[in-house]
This record gives C-alpha cells, sequence and structure tokens, in this order.
C-alpha cells in the first residue's frame, strides 16, 4: 500500500525525479519498518539497530555531502527524508539529524584530508555512529561561555568538561566535541575508547523515548594532535552545522504534523458520537482546516527553503524562521489531535500522543523556540536581546 | 551467463480510486501508479538469477512516458537495459497485439529467458506470460512461487500440492507471491536510475480482434447488515463461525 501524505497544494510535484524517488524509497521504508516496531522500541526506550543498518544501506546518511562516499543528494532531497523519516518518529529523524549534520557534516568541512578519509566513508554507510557534543549542564542556548576545555600538552590534547542532552553518544563510535583551547572554540575528534571519555546514556526521558540521549564526560581525556577539525575556529563551526540540522528539522516537524493529521482525520471519520461521525460536526472541521492551512503553509516554506539552500541563496535567519514555525505548528497540530481523539488519544494505539511528547524537545533543540525568536528579533531591528550587555 | 528479460506492467496503485468517464477508465483521475506487484517478484527473482549465474536483465515495459517509472525503479534496483514500448496512436490494445509488441522487444534483446508476474493487479488476466511464450515458441512456467537463484529449477504448484520443474531455455517463467523479500532501492541506485537511457521502440502489433466496448465500474457492494442488542450475539456469532468462517 503507498502512503499518500497529506499535500493540498501539491508541493512535492516541485520535486526532481531523483528526489521523488529518494521519498518514495524512504517513505516505503518508514511504513514498512518503522511503524510497526516504533511503539515497542519506544516503551523499552531503545533506537533499533536495525534503524541504523537500514539508514546506512539505503545511502540516506550525510544527505548533501558530496564525495568521500557521501550520497551527494540535493539539500531538498536531505530535507525530504528527515520528513519521511520523522513522519515514523522525532527519533528517527534525530539520529540521521546527528549522524549527518551535526557529526559527518564539520568533519566534511572543516576536517583534514586524512580525517575525512577515515571517518565519512563508514560514517555514511552508518557502519560508524557519531554524535556532536555542544551543549553543556550550564550552557544551553549560549554555548560560547562554555566551559570544556582542550589544552595543547605538546605530543596530545586534554579534554576536561562535560555535555548533556547528546543524542546518540552511548552508541557512537565518535563524537565532535567543541571545546576551548586557549580560549577559542576548536572543534576536536574523541573515539570511544580515548583514556578519560565516557558517554553514559541519560534515563528517563518522556520524549525522544526510541533516541538514544547521552552525556559526554571529559575526565583528563588525552586525545592525538591530528584529532583537532584544522578548518574552523570560534562558534562558526557549532553553528555551521547546527544551520544544517536546523534545515532537517524544518522539514521533519512536517512529518511528525502529517501523521498526526492522518490520524485525527480517519478517527473523526470513524467516531460516531450523537448518531454522526465527529468529522460531520463544525468545530471538528475547523480544527481540521486549520491543521491543513498550517502543514500546507509550512511545506511551502520547507520547500523555498530547500530551493535556497540548493542555490545558496539563503541566510540563517531564514532557516530560524522555518525551524521555529514549522516545529511550532506541528507541536500545536499534535496537542489538537490529540484533543479530537478524546481519551482514545491518549493510547499508543495512536502515533499522536508520541509525536507531541517528541516535538516538545524539539520545539527546544538545535535552538529554543525562543532564540529563534530573538535570531529573528535581531535580524530586524539590528538589535541583539540575548544579553544586557549592549 | 543468462539475459533474462523482465517484463513490468505499470497500474494503479491498488488503493487507486478508479473513475470511469464515459464508458472508458479516467486515467488522468489515477494519482498513484506502481509496479504490479507480482511483476516486482519477476524482477525480484531475475536480479538473484544474473547475481548467482552472471549475465544481465532487460527491463521491458508497455505503456505512455509515465510507464518511464517502472523502468527507472528496475535501474534503481540495478538493472542497466530498459525499453519502453509505446506509438501515441496505439489504443485500446488488446492481449494479442500486448504480447505481440513485448515478444518482438524480448527478441530484439537477445533474451532467453523471460520473467513476468503471473498476472497484473489491474486486469487480472494472466494471458501475457502464456501468450509470448507462444510467439516465440519457448516454454513457459507458471505461477513460479520458489526458484533456484542459480539455474533454472521452479516450484509450482500442482494438483497435489507442488512441483519442480527445470525448463530450457528459451523459457517464459510467471511469478506468484515468493519467499524472497523484494529489496529495496538505496540513493546510489536512484543515482544511477537518473542517468539511465531507456530506449522507446514502436512496432507493428497488427489490428485488433477484440472490440472494446466500453469500461464499467464493478456493482455496488450490497449495504452490511446491523445487528444490534446483547441478544442478537449469538446470531452474529454463529454467522461469523459458519458463514464468514472467520472464528
Amino acid at each position: 500500500m503507498v502512503y499518500e501524505a497529506l499535500d493540498f497544494y501539491d508541493v512535492d510535484s516541485r520535486l526532481t525525479e531523483e528526489e521523488i524517488m529518494v521519498r518514495d524509497m524512504v517513505r516505503d521504508w518508514v511504513e514498512e519498518e518503522v511503524l510497526p516496531k516504533i511503539e515497542d522500541a519506544c516503551h523499552k526506550g531503545v533506537f533499533l539497530d536495525e534503524w541504523r543498518i537500514a539508514l546506512g544501506e539505503m545511502g540516506v546518511l550525510g544527505a548533501p555531502l558530496e564525495g568521500y562516499g557521501c550520497p551527494g543528494l540535493s539539500y531538498t532531497a536531505y530535507g525530504v527524508i528527515c520528513r519521511e523519516l520523522e513522519r515514523g518518529d522525532s527519533g528517527l529523524r534525530s539520529f540521521a539529524s546527528v549522524q549527518g549534520s551535526l557529526a559527518m557534516y564539520p568533519i566534511w568541512d572543516f576536517g583534514s584530508e586524512e580525517q575525512k578519509n577515515k571517518y565519512l566513508p563508514k560514517m555514511a554507510t552508518g557502519e560508524l555512529i557519531g554524535c556532536f557534543g555542544l551543549t553543556e549542564p550550564d550552557y544551553g542556548s549560549n554555548p560560547g561561555d562554555m566551559i570544556t576545555k582542550a589544552e595543547d600538552k605538546g605530543d596530545h590534547f586534554l579534554l576536561n568538561g562535560a555535555k548533556m542532552w547528546i543524542t546518540n553518544g552511548t552508541i557512537s563510535d565518535l563524537a565532535v566535541v567543541w571545546a576551548k583551547l586557549d580560549g577559542v572554540i576548536r572543534g576536536f575528534i574523541v573515539e570511544t575508547g580515548d583514556e578519560g571519555y565516557s558517554a553514559p546514556e541519560m534515563k528517563g526521558k518522556h520524549s525522544l523515548k526510541a533516541s538514544v540521549t547521552s552525556e559526554l564526560v571529559f575526565q583528563d581525556c588525552k586525545i592525538p594532535k591530528d584529532r583537532i577539525l584544522p578548518g574552523v575556529k570560534g562558534l562558526r563551526g557549532p553553528f555551521s552545522c547546527l544551520n544544517n540540522a536546523r534545515y532537517g528539522i524544518s522539514w521533519g516537524a512536517l512529518g511528525a504534523a502529517q501523521a498526526c493529521f492522518d490520524s485525527a482525520k480517519e478517527y473523526a471519520l470513524s467516531r460516531i458520537q450523537f448518531d454522526h461521525p465527529i468529522a460531520a460536526y463544525q468545530l471538528v472541521q475547523n480544527k481540521l482546516a486549520w491543521m491543513l492551512r498550517e502543514i500546507t503553509k509550512g511545506q511551502l516554506l520547507a520547500s523555498e527553503l530547500g530551493r535556497k539552500k540548493d542555490t545558496g541563496d539563503w541566510i540563517p535567519e531564514h532557516i530560524s524562521l522555518a525551524k521555529m514555525n514549522n516545529v511550532d505548528i506541528a507541536l500545536e497540530i499534535a496537542r489538537m489531535a490529540r484533543d479530537m481523539h478524546g481519551a482514545n488519544g491518549i493510547l499508543d494505539e495512536y502515533c499522536i500522543m508520541r509525536h507531541m511528547a517528541n516535538l516538545e524537545s524539539v520545539k527546544t533543540y538545535e535552538g529554543t523556540h525562543d532564540i529563534h525568536n530573538l535570531i529573528l528579533g535581531r535580524h530586524i531591528t539590528g538589535i541583539q536581546s540575548f544579553t544586557r550587555s549592549l | 551467463m543468462v539475459e533474462i528479460a523482465v517484463l513490468l506492467k505499470q497500474v494503479p496503485d491498488t488503493n487507486a480510486k478508479i473513475v470511469v468517464v464515459g464508458g472508458r477508465v479516467d486515467e488522468s483521475a489515477v494519482t498513484s501508479w506502481v509496479t504490479s506487484p507480482y511483476d516486482e517478484y519477476a524482477l525480484e527473482a531475475a536480479l538473484q538469477h544474473t547475481e548467482a549465474a552472471g549475465g544481465s536483465i532487460t527491463a521491458i515495459t508497455l505503456g505512455p512516458a509515465r510507464a518511464d517509472k517502472v523502468l527507472k525503479d528496475a535501474a534503481a534496483l540495478g538493472v542497466t537495459k530498459l525499453v519502453r514500448i509505446w506509438d501515441d496512436s496505439w489504443q485500446d490494445l488488446d492481449s494479442k497485439q500486448v504480447q505481440s509488441a513485448l515478444a518482438n522487444a524480448v527478441q530484439a534483446a537477445g533474451a532467453e529467458l523471460v520473467y513476468c508476474g503471473k498476472q497484473s493487479a489491474d486486469r487480472n488476466q494472466g494471458s501475457t506470460g502464456p501468450g509470448v511464450a507462444e510467439l516465440l515458441g519457448a516454454g513457459c512456467v507458471v505461477e513460479v512461487s520458489e526458484f533456484d537463484a542459480a539455474g533454472t529449477t521452479y516450484l509450482r504448484p500442482a494438483a497435489s500440492g507442488s512441483e519442480k520443474v527445470t525448463v530450457a531455455a528459451p523459457a517464459v517463467v510467471t511469478f506468484t507471491k515468493t519467499a524472497s523479500d523484494l529489496r529495496r532501492p538505496n540513493v546510489r541506485g536512484i543515482m544511477m536510475a537518473k542517468r539511465a537511457q531507456i530506449d522507446v521502440v514502436a512496432g507493428d502489433v497488427g489490428s485488433s480482434t477484440v472490440n472494446f466496448n466500453g469500461h464499467s465500474s464493478p456493482a455496488e457492494k450490497p449495504p452490511g447488515k446491523t445487528y444490534e442488542g446483547s441478544g442478537s450475539v449469538p446470531e452474529v456469532v454463529g454467522l461469523l463461525r459458519d458463514e464468514a468462517k472467520v472464528l
């Protein structure tokens, strides 16, 4: 059975033949291999290793990167992949986002030839898993004040500090870690097994349960000198990665929203109250129409942003707007869908409560909703309002 | 080394709504077209066969430009030779004309084996495989459910279970659902499919001997019966057990 996604304005007709084939490949895989297993994975709090293998076999990891065994797809194709994955679960899309945009991208853009050749081909196949260490327990929205530091010890670097909320951390083979070296933020590649490095899993999440979230701890962690990313200094490094990840999220959230819309529509048409399907009532139709309206606007936003990314005609604020808007409407759609399902909406028989809980995280990570507002506010006014040090 | 032609038909997705307008199916109203499912099993068998024995596959379809999709999908799985048969003047080809066009394409491809689904998901006639075999003067094995990927041994239903047969080339083999998992494309395959060339060929299919009079929708299903109240439970259980045979 072919899943037909809500596409009121036929936005996908803008896709190339290649992008459509990629969409269908991922869509079919999610339909057959993820949806039947996702609730159980959430209950158990695991990310299935078979999903890692399949993503690698499909060749979608690091989608827009070229060379070094990477797929070399368009940014639009990358967006479509994120959308289809997140229709399955935000945890699945998070895995792909972190692997591609946050771990592979900095090596691809800022790494040495040796680093690129060593890591990227195996990361593209999923043989090696990567994670990204930027956020710290006390420094989330203001990573510039991070306290993790690196010291040059002559023949090696010594890392000390801790990172938190790290997707894929415990299952990763390598971490791209941002730390201050002589007061300047630099990127380092830390491998599992490096002395003084550990990545304990964070437990007790009510959100992104089918995703591994970890702390990264560096206690006199000793890494070779050739593990520093030579191509970037300062916050531009991690922010470049985040731009790509946030871009993927702007598409991904629409997948979760579509799943919630589909469930709400089907439920409203089949649920009989007062002798009629609840879809026959104006209040319910109003909600469905609002969902359709917001998803369609989000699709147009993502599609246009995709073309901008592909032509290079974009600024980070474009991504902030799309990430903020599309996650926001997806979360509201999930909440509204839960309401339309009545009590049934809290059951795992339906996807909506899972998507709703996931989207609470997605709203916060990769730049919170409010931070993206401030980024846009700075763009509009020319005045930054992150701090009072004006 | 074996040369296999796989016949792939593009059909409306089984979920697609079929609309009849003016006594004819309105193809423009079909929102989703797919490769006929049994043909996908035939393609998977051909891929396994050539992987085990060496050789190559030619994917052949008959249809307008939209049917390129089934060939591109095959290309994404590694098929390198793609042929679409079509002439814009064709309309309402009958089975024999279709078989004739396909047989000509098979001969032009130099294939010694022809794999296809046992029937298409839209018309369900099951005539293409045997018809092509007849025109080619080839042996024919139908409804194959298992196969030896390295050779030409096939398992098919028989009066008392199943039978294993071997067939010499040239031969046409039609497949039902097999135990093989259908492989998925990957990005590398999709990139190759983008560059793959499709040979579009026409040909003389002769005149039809079947007169097309018109399509009609299937009769509406009669409305379901409603049972209310706990008193009807024994009757409903009895019907589920004795008529529906689901209990």
